[in-house]
């Protein structure tokens, strides 16, 4: 199975015109959801959540992240940083459900407390009982296993296998396409303006689905009075994003006609354009000239995904009731996908499917996201057959 | 103190411990525990003592509670913490 996934990644990196698709293996084998966990997702920035969800010092969140369990804790010092979740004692989970540490993480087992920047403060009767020192333990080197993490519009990126480039530097082909709207404050619309969807489909159709606008005629016709596929355009940035932008972007009015309020001195382009990008490998993001929204997608499993999808504003003061209204608005259109997802993904099953052919002019955004894959897992292989 | 008022004190204290253990109530852990330690160490019970006293300062720890510099210093004098 391996050796023929191998060959089939030649025709997935051709140009748009004569490639096909991953191939099914990526979607319905589970050594290969395995291989595509290093790869692709521990190897490069992948989003597990949200800054909001951890607003005050000594707010913890534990998150399970393809078995890998990690907590998001914010310190003192008002940093969010990420842990493995495992004690380095007994490797018990320390923290198991999300709320506010008064002071130090202590583990439940035998009560080693770690401080919320990952140092190890207190070993209990590790000397014997009431003896908390020992020459064995040292605890300088027994600190919480920090994963390099970083927020970027409130979503939690990490990096597990510590190789990836630094953060800016992955992301800077999305930070500069979007400097508009770079570093000002995204206000999270509070209760109702967040809300997950349970997929049965492979994280990676998500992706592949959001970032072309091919669809949105046949899946969306609802937007078809206002919101025309031809005023929508491609982006494709190798290596880094793809997706998709509109120029009829239409102001969510209230009933009296209110409009929220606009990100702060935004250039003329967004006073009808948006964009909905992919940032690779699996956190979509949209922009408005007066809200936006991210989602991450979490791989529960091979054919499972949870989106969890938050939405901004550019005030903290916004109208309460047209927030739901906006919140509702877009978990319509995201519900409008799911059979999509999902039923690509029980279309894997077939086995003449031999990944697919794209359109060379509406497919170019999904092809660019299969070919980033498609090169994450060549370089391993590369990187695994030189260590061999 | 009589033997029957030691062992009522005892009963007393395992009582609300249980309590405060039961409720989560760290700030209460902190007290019992720390008084326990006090009581041992008036009664020359070093290593009792400092068992107690590991146990207030741990949760004095977790609960943010101001005591955990003076707990962590009295652990220091004894020779049981750095």
């Amino acid at each position: 199975m391996k050796d023929a996934a191998r060959d089939d990644l030649a025709s997935v990196l051709c140009d748009v015109a004569r490639a096909t698709g991953l191939p099914n293996a990526h979607y319905t084998d589970p050594a290969t959801f395995a291989e595509e966990r290093e790869a692709v997702l521990f190897a490069s920035w992948a989003g597990i959540g949200f800054a909001k969800d951890v607003p005050e010092p000594g707010d913890a969140n534990p998150i399970d992240f393809l078995g890998l369990p990690l907590v998001a804790v914010r310190g003192r010092d008002g940093a969010v940083r990420v842990f493995q979740n495992t004690c380095r004692h007994r490797g018990m989970i320390l923290v198991r459900e999300k709320g506010k540490l008064r002071g130090m993480i202590r583990c439940p087992y035998h009560s080693w407390s770690y401080a919320l920047d990952g140092r190890l403060v207190a070993t209990p009767h590790v000397g014997g009982p009431g003896h908390n020192t020992h020459d064995a333990v040292d605890r300088e080197t027994l600190g919480l296993i920090e994963v390099r993490s970083h927020v970027w519009r409130d979503v939690i990126f990490v990096n597990v296998s510590g190789t990836a480039p630094e953060f800016e530097d992955h992301a800077r082909p999305v930070i500069d396409r979007w400097r508009d709207f770079e570093g000002k404050a995204l206000h999270h619309g509070g209760a109702g303006s967040g809300f997950a969807l349970d997929v049965a489909t492979n994280w990676k159709l998500a992706v592949e689905n959001y970032c072309e606008s091919y669809h949105l005629p046949w899946v969306h016709p609802g937007l078809n009075s206002y919101s025309r596929l031809e005023d929508h355009y491609n982006i494709e940035a190798p290596g880094s994003h793809s997706g998709q932008g509109t120029l009829v972007y239409r102001q969510f009015r209230g009933d009296d006609g209110k409009t929220f309020p606009d990100f702060a001195d935004l250039p003329e382009k967004w006073d009808a354009g948006a964009e909905y990008i992919a940032l690779y490998p699996n956190v979509l993001f949209g922009v408005h000239r007066d809200h936006a929204f991210a989602i991450v997608l979490e791989p529960r499993g091979l054919e499972r995904t949870v989106e969890h999808i938050e939405l901004y504003y550019a005030s903290p003061d916004t109208d309460a009731g047209m927030r739901r209204a906006n919140a509702a608005l877009w978990k319509t259109v995201f519900e409008e996908d799911v059979f999509v997802v999902e039923g690509m993904q029980r279309g894997r099953h077939g086995p003449g499917f031999d990944g697919g052919r794209f359109s060379p002019a509406m497919d170019g955004p999904t092809h660019c996201f299969h070919a980033w894959v498609a090169g994450k897992l060549r370089a391993a292989r590369a990187q695994g057959l030189a260590a061999e | 103190m009589s033997l029957r008022d030691m062992i009522a004190e005892a009963r007393g204290l395992d009582a609300r411990l249980l309590a405060a253990h039961a409720a989560g109530d760290g700030d209460a852990l902190v007290a019992l525990y720390g008084a326990a330690g006090e009581r041992e160490e008036a009664g020359g019970a070093l290593d009792a003592a400092c068992f107690y006293y590991t146990h207030a300062y741990v949760y004095a720890l977790e609960a943010g509670h101001a005591a955990a510099a003076a707990l962590h210093a009295r652990l220091v004098a004894h020779g049981r913490e750095r």
